[in-house]
């Protein structure tokens, strides 16, 4: 019967006409629309998760051992936003002091920080930090 | 069987027109994915204004594909244009999830508000593409009447060669069109920063990939007319790979023009730039080929 059919119509369509409803075209709009729909949902969680209203919360800490190359002193560190919104040009800064004395500063400025992301780096000194008191903190940013 | 076949070629149809999109998205949307201000407004975009960038794309798409579209046919129907602009948002957003891994924009450490941010601006723009990718490099798509004169050339060596220079021109000439306006950015360098040795080699790999399918399957203009191209590259395989090395030069030579390379610099940094920017001049290079 379905033969039959077929074949009554048994003729190719004008190429500028469009050939509705295909399986491959339901099949691929049932797809895209299910991209879409996750997109929209995971917009709309954003928009109703009360955390990301929160201001930045930055923190900043050592992410592994001071190593020594040509002569200077690495100490890495990591900084992260465990607040909600975004902060830009996040200023972090490194002081190393000796008896009490400035000796070394260090800075870096990071473009972005969203909630939740975390950035790497290192600040360079001359003088080997083990050797007095390194204190690091964010010093400033701003909201975009 | 009768039945077989005509689903098989729905399926090929509808393949074959999603490649199509995605291959005019890529055209429209590649200059706009090195703008690191996009990346930076995607990073900052508030919900509302992730919401608004899918409301904008989808209304551009559906402007768009009541008019072009990335199908062959021309009886489109609101209906037909509201189903295709879903796919339209659908292959740029996948297209933009791709390239923003490739370039390392997007790792498993992103946030998901940074992610949904950058994919949904840098969508747009490939939304666009997608929709417009019927009427992109537009001509005769079945030009007989030149392939029986082509046939009916001897294929003398100068013949080659002459095809040979005029695809390496064209090559040139597409790659400069698209990749001149990114050569003198600082974004190649960031993009290089952040991708390792081993994402290289995928971007190659993407390079090649995106490259021959607009050239031989996105059904573009002038694709019959390449397939029979003379000239020294006869096969699609090593047609695209010389074409993607002649991109690669004329990267090199862009960032060399603009200062961004110097000979002082090592050669690991002039082949990860230019790799790097061969990415969108082996794409504008497809597009010149067809053009030619």
């Amino acid at each position: 019967m379905t033969e039959l059919n077929q074949s009554d119509a048994g003729h190719h369509e004008p190429q500028d006409q469009r050939s509705l409803n295909t399986i491959a075209e339901k099949t691929t709009l049932i797809i895209a629309s299910a991209i879409l729909a996750v997109v929209v949902a995971l917009v709309g969680y954003l928009g109703l998760d009360a955390k990301n209203k929160t201001p930045p919360d930055l923190s900043l800490s050592r992410s592994g051992a001071i190593w020594e190359a040509s002569g200077q002193f690495y100490v890495p560190f990591e900084v992260q936003n465990q607040g909600g919104k975004t902060a830009e040009a996040v200023q972090v800064i490194a002081e190393l002091k000796v008896n009490g004395e400035v000796i070394e500063f260090g800075e870096q400025q990071i473009d972005f920080l969203s909630s939740g992301e975390l950035e790497e780096g290192a600040f360079i000194f001359t003088q080997d930090p083990r050797q007095g008191v390194l204190s690091l903190r964010v010093s400033s940013y701003k909201l975009p | 069987m009768y039945l077989q076949s005509r689903h098989l070629t729905a399926w090929k149809d509808e393949f074959h027109d999603i490649i199509r999109g995605a291959c005019g998205g890529f055209l429209f949307g590649i200059p706009l994915l090195y703008t690191m201000e996009v990346w930076w407004i995607g990073s900052t975009a508030t919900p509302a204004a992730m919401l608004l960038a899918i409301l904008t794309g989808f209304v551009i798409a559906f402007l768009l594909n009541r008019t072009a579209g990335f199908r062959k046919f021309k009886d489109i129907r609101t209906t037909d244009a509201v189903m295709d602009s879903i796919k339209s948002l659908a292959i740029g957003l996948i297209c933009t999830v791709l390239m923003l891994t490739l370039l390392r924009e997007i790792t498993p450490h992103t946030p998901l508000y940074e992610i949904l941010g950058k994919v949904l601006f840098e969508a747009v723009p490939f939304t666009i593409g997608v929709s417009l990718a019927a009427q992109l490099l537009q001509g005769s798509r079945t030009d007989n009447g030149t392939a029986s004169q082509e046939k009916s050339f001897s294929k003398s060596t100068s013949e080659e060669i002459n095809a040979t220079l005029s695809d390496i021109g064209a090559t040139l000439i597409g790659a400069l069109i698209i990749a001149f306006n990114i050569a003198p950015t600082d974004e190649v360098r960031m993009l290089a920063a952040a991708v390792q040795n081993s994402w290289l080699i995928a971007i190659i790999v993407a390079s090649w990939l995106i490259s021959y399918l607009i050239v031989f399957e996105a059904g573009f203009s002038n694709q019959e007319k390449r397939r029979r191209q003379q000239g020294i590259f006869q096969h699609p395989v090593s047609e695209t790979i010389a074409c993607y090395l002649v991109s690669l030069i004329a990267a090199a030579f862009m960032l060399l023009f603009f200062q961004r390379l110097s000979f002082e610099d090592p050669w690991t940094m002039w082949l990860q730039y230019s790799i790097l920017l061969g990415l969108p001049a082996g794409i504008g290079g497809s597009a010149g080929r067809l053009a030619v």
